[in-house]
C-alpha cells in the first residue's frame, strides 16, 4: 500500500485484521477516515457504530471488494486487494443487504456459494452440516430468490457461510431481519464456529447479541475509531449510577462522599453517579451514613453506545469531560474536529 | 389532480435526461436521414429507378416499407417510417415498463402504494403520462420532417403516426408488465411483441402486391396486424389519411383496460405468470460463476436463438421466391450493390446475405445482453456474493466473456440451420446450407467486437453499460444496415461494426473486414479484463 501515508508502526502480525489509519473517499465524501482495527485469532469481535459510519465500506476493504484510498489493511498479514482470491478461501461472508437472484431457489444459492468456496468439495460432509443448518434455521431452501421473505435471504447467506468451515467470518449485520429465535440459532453457530478456531468480525446494532457474543468490540463514528476493548474495559470507562432512600440525610453529610457526579434528589431517593473504578472508593463513605436500600447500577451499554452514537448525548456529557481519561477525550476530541 | 400531479412530476424528473435523448434522437434521426435521402435521391428518376428494384427485390420492402410513389416525400416516408415507429414502440415499452413492473419490483411501488394515492393511480399516471411524451414526440418529429420535406401537412400525419404506434405500444409495454414478474421479462415480452410488430409488417409488405407500374405496393394482410403497418397506412405526403390511427388508439385503449381489469385483482408484486418452485439442490453444472452466467443467461439467449431462427427462414424461403421473380438484369444488379450489402452474386445469395446482417444484429444484441446482465448483478449485489469467494474480478469477466460468445455462436447457427435447410426445402440446391453458414460465420466478428467494447465500457464506465450498449447496437444497425438504403455517406456507414463485415458471395470474398474486427474484438477485450481487474466493485 502506499507507504508515505502508512508512517505508523508495522503491522501486528498476530492480529487477522489490522488496519492503520484507513481511508475510504467516495468523491468528496470521506467514508473512512483514519481508521484503526485490529482483531486477533480467535476472537469474536464486535463492530459498532451508528447508520453511515463506514462498517459495511471497512468490510468491502477487508474483502478486497473495494480499494483502500490511504492507510493500510491487512487480514491474515495479507493486503486485501492484491491476494483477494488467496484470502477468500479463508474467509466466510454474509453481507449487509442480501439479495438473490430471481431465478435460483435458495438451496442452489447455498450450493452455488459453497462450491465456489470449496467447501463442499469433501460431499458428505458437506451435505450434513448443511442439512442440520437447514434444520436449525428453519429454511425452505426450495423457494425462488424473490419469493424469499428479507429474514429467509439473510439466512440462505448465513446457512452459506456456516455450511462450509473458514478461519474467518465476516458479518455484515447479519441478523438484521431474523426473529429472536432465529437470533438465538445465530447466536449458537456462531459459537459453534469460534470454538473451533474461527476468528468473527460482527458488525452489528443490536447490543445483546454483541454482549452475548463479542470478546471485544471496536466502536467506530464518522470513519474513524472512538473506542475500543473489551466489553469490562469500556464500561470501566463510564459512570456507575448509585442510589439510597435519603432519610435524614442532609447536604453536608453527602458533600462527604468522594467523586460523586450529578447529584439530584428525586421520589425520596438520591442519586449520583461515580466512575466505575472509584466505586470501591465511594462504598466506605456510604457505609458511615449507615444509607438504606442502596443500589449500585453498573452502566448499562444502551449508555456506553448512545454516548457515542448521538450528538447531542456526546455534548451533554462534554462538561463533564474533566472526569474522563485522557485517552475517552482524545478520542471524542478528534471525533468533534470533524 | 394533485397527488396525479405529483406522480407526473415524478415521472418526468425521473426520465427527462433518458426522454430528451430518445425523442431528439427520434426527431434528429427524421431530419437527417431527410435531407440524406434528398442529395442521394434528388432526381425522380433515380427514385423510381430504386423503387422499380424494391418492388422486384422483397427484402427491401421487409426491411424498409411499400412504396407510395416516386415523389420526394413519400420516398422518406417509404424509406423511414418503419425504422422511427419501431423506435418509438421500444421507447414506450421501456417507458411503460420502468415505471409499473420495475417500480412493484424494487418495492418502491408499495412506498407509493401506502400513501393516500390509489392503487392504480401509479399506473393512471403512467398512463397520461406517457400519452403526453408521445405527443411530443410526434411534435418532434413532425417539426423535424417539415424542416426537411417544407411540406407541413404530410409532415404531421407522420409525427401523428409515429406518436400513434407509440401509444398502442405504450399500451402493449403496459400489459406485459403485469403478466411478467420482473421488468427484465416484462421489457422482454413488450420488446418481443415491438420486433414481431415489425416482422408482421415487413412479411405483409414483401408478399405485397405491387401495381402495374411498378412505384407502389398494397401490403398484404399481414401488415394490418402490426401497430407499424397502420401508420405506413396513413400514406403520408400521398393520401393523408388519420383513419387507420384509430386502430392504434382501439389497441391502447383495449390494453389499457384489460390492465385496470387484472390490477384490480393482483398483489401488489404479483403477476399474472407466477414463479413456480425450484429446486432444493444444485444441479452439477452449477459449481462456478461459469454455470452461473449460463444458468442466468440461457432463457435469454434462447429467445434471441429463437429470432435468429426466424430470419434465417425468411432468408430460407422467400430466396427462391425471389431469384424466380427478378431475371438476370445488370443494371438492376449495379443498383443493388450500392443498397444492400454484397454486390455480386446471384440475388438469392444476395438477398440471404442481406437478411444475415439482421441475423448478425440478433447476434450482437443477444452479446451485449451478457454483458448488461455482469452490471446487473454488480448492481443487485448478488455480484459481490460470488466476489467475495475465491472468484477472481477477471475470471469472472472471462466466464461471461466465454457465455457471450457461445451466445453469438449460437444465434448465428440457429439462423444458418433454418435458412439452409428451408431453402433446401422449397427445393433450392444443397448449396445453400453452405452459403447460408457463410453468411452467418461472416457476421461472427461485427457481434464479437459488440461483445468485447460493451465489456470495456463495463469495466471503465459501469453506470454507462447499459445505456450505452443499446444506443451502439441502434446507432450501428441503423447506419450499417439502413445507411446504404437511405443514402447516407460513405463514413457516416463506416461507423458501424457491420457495414465492415465480409460479404461472402461468389469466390473473391474480401474477409478483411471481419479480420481487422476480430483484432478490435480482441484488443478490447483485453482492456476490458485489464479495466475490471483495477476497479473496485460498485454498488446501487
Ligand atoms: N459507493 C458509495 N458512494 C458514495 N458514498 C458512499 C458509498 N458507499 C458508502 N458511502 C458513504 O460512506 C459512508 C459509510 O457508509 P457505510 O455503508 O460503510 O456505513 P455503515 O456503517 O455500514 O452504516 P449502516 O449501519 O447504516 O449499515 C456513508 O456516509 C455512505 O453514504
Ligand atoms: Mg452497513
Amino acid at each position: 500500500m502506499n507507504s508515505l501515508i502508512d508512517a505508523k508502526p508495522a503491522h501486528d502480525a498476530s492480529a487477522v485484521i489490522d488496519t492503520r489509519g484507513l481511508e475510504k473517499r467516495f468523491g468528496r465524501v470521506r467514508a473512512l477516515d483514519g481508521l484503526d482495527l485490529s482483531v486477533s485469532a480467535g476472537e469474536v469481535h464486535g463492530f459498532l457504530g451508528p447508520n453511515g459510519a463506514g462498517k459495511s465500506t471497512t468490510i468491502r476493504v477487508l474483502l478486497g471488494l473495494a480499494r483502500a484510498s490511504g492507510g493500510s489493511a491487512t487480514v491474515f498479514g495479507r493486503n486485501p486487494w492484491d491476494d483477494a482470491v488467496e484470502l477468500h478461501k479463508r474467509i466466510a461472508y454474509v453481507p449487509g443487504d442480501v439479495n438473490l437472484w430471481p431465478n435460483l431457489s435458495g438451496g442452489e444459492a447455498i450450493d452455488l456459494i459453497s462450491r465456489l468456496r470449496g467447501g463442499a468439495d469433501d460431499k458428505s460432509a458437506y451435505a450434513k452440516r448443511k442439512a442440520r443448518l437447514i434444520e436449525v434455521f428453519q429454511f425452505d431452501p426450495s423457494k425462488r430468490g424473490r419469493a424469499y421473505s428479507k429474514g429467509n435471504r439473510q439466512k440462505v447467506a448465513l446457512i452459506a457461510a456456516f455450511a462450509s468451515p473458514a478461519e474467518l467470518f465476516i458479518l455484515d449485520e447479519p441478523t438484521s431481519g431474523l426473529d429472536p429465535l432465529m437470533e438465538a440459532v445465530f447466536n449458537r453457530e456462531i459459537r459453534r464456529a469460534s470454538a473451533d478456531g474461527a476468528t468473527v468480525l460482527l458488525s452489528s446494532h443490536i447490543l445483546s447479541e454483541v454482549e452475548q457474543l463479542c470478546d471485544r468490540v471496536s466502536i467506530i463514528r464518522a470513519g474513524r475509531t472512538v473506542d475500543s476493548g473489551t466489553l469490562a474495559e469500556l464500561r470501566h470507562l463510564t459512570r456507575t449510577e448509585i442510589s439510597f432512600a435519603q432519610d435524614t440525610l442532609t447536604d453536608a453529610d453527602l458533600a462527604r462522599i468522594p467523586g460523586s457526579h450529578d447529584l439530584s434528589l428525586a421520589g425520596g431517593r438520591i442519586r449520583f453517579t461515580v466512575d466505575s473504578h472509584q466505586v470501591a472508593a465511594v462504598l466506605p463513605a456510604l457505609a458511615e451514613l449507615d444509607v438504606q436500600g442502596l443500589t449500585v447500577a453498573p452502566p448499562s451499554l444502551e449508555d456506553l453506545f448512545l454516548r457515542h452514537y448521538g450528538d447531542k448525548l456526546d455534548d451533554a456529557v462534554a462538561g463533564e469531560a474533566e472526569a474522563r481519561t485522557p485517552r475517552r477525550r482524545a478520542a471524542r476530541a478528534a471525533a468533534q474536529q470533524r | 389532480m394533485s397527488r396525479l400531479g405529483v406522480l407526473l412530476r415524478h415521472r418526468v424528473r425521473r426520465d427527462r435526461l433518458q426522454l430528451i435523448i430518445w425523442i431528439l434522437g427520434i426527431g434528429l434521426l427524421a431530419l437527417f436521414s431527410t435531407s440524406s435521402i434528398q442529395d442521394t435521391f434528388g432526381d425522380s428518376a433515380s427514385r423510381a429507378t430504386v423503387l422499380r428494384l424494391a418492388v422486384a427485390n422483397p427484402s427491401i420492402l421487409l426491411l424498409r416499407g411499400t412504396p407510395d410513389g416516386a415523389g420526394l416525400n413519400a420516398f422518406v416516408f417509404f424509406e423511414i417510417f418503419t425504422f422511427l415507429a419501431l423506435l418509438a414502440g421500444l421507447m414506450n415499452t421501456f417507458l411503460a415498463v420502468r415505471h409499473t413492473r420495475a417500480e412493484e419490483e424494487f418495492g418502491r411501488a408499495e412506498l407509493v402504494g401506502s400513501t393516500p394515492a390509489a392503487r392504480t393511480s401509479p399506473t393512471v399516471a403512467t398512463v397520461v403520462y406517457g400519452v403526453l411524451v408521445n405527443l411530443v414526440l410526434g411534435l418532434v418529429v413532425a417539426l423535424g420532417f417539415t424542416v426537411g420535406t417544407k411540406d407541413a401537412a404530410g409532415s404531421f400525419v407522420v409525427g401523428l403516426a409515429t406518436a400513434g404506434a407509440g401509444i398502442a405500444f405504450l399500451g402493449v409495454g403496459l400489459l406485459s408488465a403485469q403478466f411478467m414478474r420482473t421488468s427484465r421479462g416484462a421489457n422482454g415480452l413488450a420488446a418481443a411483441v415491438v420486433t414481431a410488430a415489425y416482422v408482421f409488417r415487413g412479411i405483409g409488405d414483401a408478399l405485397g402486391t405491387p401495381w402495374s407500374d411498378r412505384l407502389h405496393v398494397t401490403p398484404a394482410w399481414w401488415s394490418w396486424l402490426s401497430p407499424i403497418g397502420w401508420g405506413q397506412r396513413t400514406q403520408a405526403y400521398g393520401a393523408n389519411t388519420l383513419l387507420p390511427l384509430l386502430l392504434d388508439g382501439a389497441l391502447a385503449a383495449a390494453s389499457i383496460a384489460i390492465v385496470f381489469v387484472l390490477q384490480a385483482h393482483r398483489d401488489s408484486g404479483a403477476s399474472l405468470l407466477p414463479g413456480r418452485a425450484g429446486r432444493a439442490t444444485a444441479r452439477r453444472t452449477l459449481s462456478g460463476s461459469l454455470g452461473l452466467a449460463w444458468r442466468l443467461q440461457w432463457p435469454t439467449i434462447v429467445g434471441w436463438c429463437v429470432g435468429g431462427a426466424l430470419f434465417g427462414l425468411l432468408a430460407g424461403v422467400l430466396s427462391k421466391a425471389i431469384s424466380e421473380a427478378v431475371g438476370v438484369d445488370a443494371a438492376l444488379q449495379r443498383t443493388v450493390a450500392n443498397l444492400l450489402p454484397g454486390g455480386h452474386g446471384t440475388l438469392a445469395q444476395i438477398f440471404i446475405s442481406a437478411i444475415f446482417v439482421m441475423v448478425g444484429v440478433i447476434a450482437a444484441a443477444c452479446a451485449i445482453q451478457v454483458v448488461m446482465r455482469m452490471r446487473q448483478e454488480e448492481v443487485t449485489g448478488t455480484a459481490e456474493l460470488i466476489l467475495a469467494t475465491p472468484v477472481s474480478r477477471l475470471r469472472w469477466l472471462l466466464d461471461y466473456f466465454a457465455v457471450g460468445v457461445v451466445a453469438i455462436v449460437l444465434v448465428l447457427a440457429s439462423g444458418a440451420v433454418a435458412s439452409g435447410f428451408s431453402s433446401v426445402a422449397t427445393g433450392e440446391s444443397a448449396a445453400r446450407i453452405g452459403d447460408s453458414f457463410e453468411a452467418a460465420a461472416a457476421q461472427l466478428p461485427a457481434a464479437l467486437v459488440y461483445l468485447a467494447v460493451l465489456a470495456l465500457v463495463f469495466g471503465i464506465l459501469p453506470a454507462w453499460t447499459i445505456g450505452l450498449g443499446w444506443a451502439f447496437l441502434g446507432i450501428g444497425t441503423f447506419f450499417g444496415v439502413f445507411g446504404g438504403l437511405i443514402g447516407l455517406p460513405e463514413w457516416v456507414r463506416n461507423i458501424s461494426p457491420f457495414t465492415h463485415s465480409p460479404v461472402p458471395i461468389g469466390t473473391s470474398t474480401d474477409w478483411s473486414g471481419g479480420v481487422w474486427m476480430l483484432g478490435i474484438a480482441i484488443v478490447a477485450g483485453i482492456l476490458a479484463s485489464v479495466a475490471v481487474r483495477r476497479r473496485e466493485l460498485g454498488t446501487a
